[in-house]
């Protein structure tokens, strides 16, 4: 049983204890199983005339699974909340132009200017704690807002700048060529530089088409950056996860 | 409830296809990325040499084109003592979109010493400026060279290495331009390369190899090995191609005798593989020799020998190599002669039809990004003898 089936075991057992064990004063409380699909990765904060273009985007086939909660406020108000878990991953080959790169490894780094192609991967697994006002405009349609976070078990970012040349230090530094092959390109793995902790803006919409059985979409985007503060990779870069699944109400 | 599921389901898949659809169209399209952005590169690539007679004004036809380093900001020409430099015309390719003054292709005057050429960007943000030398050249009939490395500085640019110069016209060439750009941030003296204040006779030269830190560890070029050798070291291709990068050899229009000088040379602890993993009960063992090879093949193309190429091939003429440099603390002679392979043309030489170098390494297999790091080679006053042509 590996560490993935074990993440399942919790948030279905969660679900469970929540439906079986509500006390009186939670008698008004509704808790959905979520499943979704999840095209989870990571966006520029801006697609500058830099980047020329997208060679291959591959969003993944990822899942979210979730148990979560609407406590019902005042009128069509709740307040909405329950935990996540959460697979992004992500495959982008890219071509860039005077694209500015600063990595910083220990007490080395290396700054320029990159012309070229470069693919990025990214997989991570987050568990991501919401809290949302809800509104509902009708009793099938929920309307989600709010702040999110979450918490990364599981950080990988890596790829390689590939067939073109980075100016070394300023666009009249030095030029090297990257090649295509392994050994001959640049290689880099920025896991250990990602944030675990992530917070930012969460916005959802349900739909309860039947009694039990309802859809969702959600999107999350992380304001504090994919990043910790003090590492300048290809540019700012901001978690972005979207989701659309279905939702099974068991109170 | 069937029917409801399958209702369900195809729902579920049809807005997954519309945001997979959407999504791949939004980073795809590419008007979405805006106009492309100017170029910022500012160098000069090529310069070429047109002239009435390329015979009489070039020492080899070849020589009337340059490619150049990006990190070369100085253009030497090195032309027939009687050719006249009063009025020439250089032609320049230069980065995409950049501008040169004076323009390429207009005619200026290199008698009083070299052009000043500055090539902007096509942004308009970055500018590089170039000395253009063309210098009428008395061939040197000196019996001996004498390589003391005395003379040394920091590299003008940053200032973050040090560099070396001689009395051939062409520098030292050393590892340090590839280092920097692994250990951006290392001081000068923990370069490959540096300077020893005290050597055999005054300063010397400490060649010694390197860990080159995160940066190596990523690119799989874990070490780099302290070197220098006359020729030039083409950044460029240093992570491409790297066996490539390093061009041995400068025109040389002597015949090299005998090569002699001192070392001290102490293997570091552990040989290391490719991958960084130590090697049991190995040494790590230095190079020290000289190659003197025709730079020219029979077709009349220009001929440069590389990393893999400068101890095997069928251009060498004559080599003289220490062999197996034994480790030891004290300052230690050698001296060898140059063992010739085939005859040399006395027309071709005179010419700059042949080329020369003289290759130090404190790990002989650092090309392949073996070695031990620490291992230390000191080189001080080298000797090349020479018979020049009666």
């Amino acid at each position: 049983m590996n560490f993935h089936h074990i993440m399942i075991t919790i948030v279905l057992a969660a679900a469970m204890a929540t439906g079986m064990n509500a006390a009186p004063l939670l008698d008004s409380v509704k808790v959905d199983v979520r499943l979704g699909y999840e095209v989870g990765g990571t966006l520029p904060t801006r697609l500058d005339n830099k980047i020329r273009g997208i060679n291959n985007f591959d969003p993944g086939l990822n899942y979210t699974l979730a148990v979560e909660a609407s406590l019902p406020l005042k009128g069509r108000w709740s307040i909405h909340t329950g935990l996540r878990y959460e697979l992004g991953s992500m495959d982008v080959d890219s071509r860039v132009k005077n694209y500015d790169i600063e990595v910083v490894r220990g007490d080395q780094s290396l700054k320029g200017i990159f012309n070229g192609n470069v693919r990025i991967k990214s997989a991570q697994r987050r568990f991501t704690l919401p809290v949302q006002a809800e509104f509902a405009p009708s009793d099938k349609v929920a309307l989600r807002g709010g702040l999110f976070v979450g918490y990364l078990t599981k950080r990988r970012f890596w790829g390689w700048a590939y067939d073109g040349y980075l100016r070394e230090g300023s666009p009249v530094g030095p030029k090297i060529e990257m090649g295509i092959e392994p050994g001959e390109r640049g290689d880099f793995d920025f896991g250990e530089d990602m944030r675990r902790w992530q917070w930012g803006i969460d916005v959802g919409v349900d739909w309860h088409f039947h009694k039990r059985w309802g859809v969702f979409a959600e999107l999350t985007y992380g304001l504090n950056g994919l990043f910790r503060s003090g590492f300048h990779s290809v540019q700012p870069l901001h978690p972005m996860y979207g989701s659309l699944g279905i939702m099974y109400r068991i109170k | 409830m069937k029917a409801m599921n399958r209702l369900i389901y195809r729902h579920i898949t049809s807005q997954i296809a519309v945001m997979a659809i959407a999504l791949t169209m939004a980073l795809t399209c590419t008007s979405c990325f805006g106009d492309e952005p100017d170029g910022c590169e500012a160098d000069i690539e090529t310069v070429t040499l047109h002239v009435a007679s390329p015979g009489d004004f070039f020492f080899q036809t070849t020589d009337s084109m340059q490619t150049v380093y990006s990190t070369d900001s100085i253009i030497t020409f090195s032309v027939r003592s009687q050719a006249d430099v009063s009025a020439l015309a250089p032609e320049f390719t230069l980065s995409s979109g950049a501008t040169v003054s004076p323009a390429s292709g207009t005619t200026q005057d290199f008698s009083n010493g070299p052009v000043i050429y500055t090539v902007t960007s096509q942004d308009g943000k970055w500018h590089r400026r170039y000395r253009v030398n063309v210098v009428p050249t008395v061939i040197s009939v000196a019996d001996t060279l004498s390589f003391d490395f005395e003379e040394y500085e920091l590299e003008p640019v940053a200032g973050r290495f040090y560099q070396w110069h001689n009395m051939l016209g062409k520098d030292w060439a050393t590892a340090n331009d590839g280092f920097r750009i692994s250990m951006g941030n290392a001081k000068a003296m923990d370069y490959p390369t540096t300077p020893l204040l005290n050597g055999y006779d005054g300063a010397a030269v400490s060649l010694t190899t390197r860990d080159t830190g995160p940066f190596g560890k990523m690119a799989n070029k874990r070490l780099a090995a302290g070197n220098m050798y006359l020729g030039t070291f083409d950044i460029k291709i240093a992570m491409s191609d790297h066996l490539h990068a390093t061009h041995f050899g400068i025109p040389f229009a002597n015949l090299p005798e005998s090569f002699s000088g001192y070392y001290t040379y102490e293997p570091g602890p552990t040989v290391q593989d490719f991958y960084g993993n130590p090697i049991a009960n190995r040494v790590d063992s230095a190079d020290i020799y000289a190659v003197f090879y025709r730079n020219h093949d029979a077709a009349g193309n220009e001929i440069c020998l590389y990393g893999d190429n400068v101890l095997s091939s069928e251009q060498i003429v004559a080599v003289a190599d220490l062999g197996y440099v034994t480790p030891t603390t004290q300052w230690t002679p050698w001296d060898v002669k140059f063992v010739y392979r085939s005859e040399v043309d006395k027309e071709q030489l005179a010419n700059y039809g042949y080329s020369l170098t003289i290759v130090f390494s404190s790990s002989c297999a650092g090309g392949d990004f073996i070695g031990a790091i620490g291992s230390r080679l000191c080189i001080d006053k080298v000797r090349l003898i020479c018979t020049h042509d009666q």
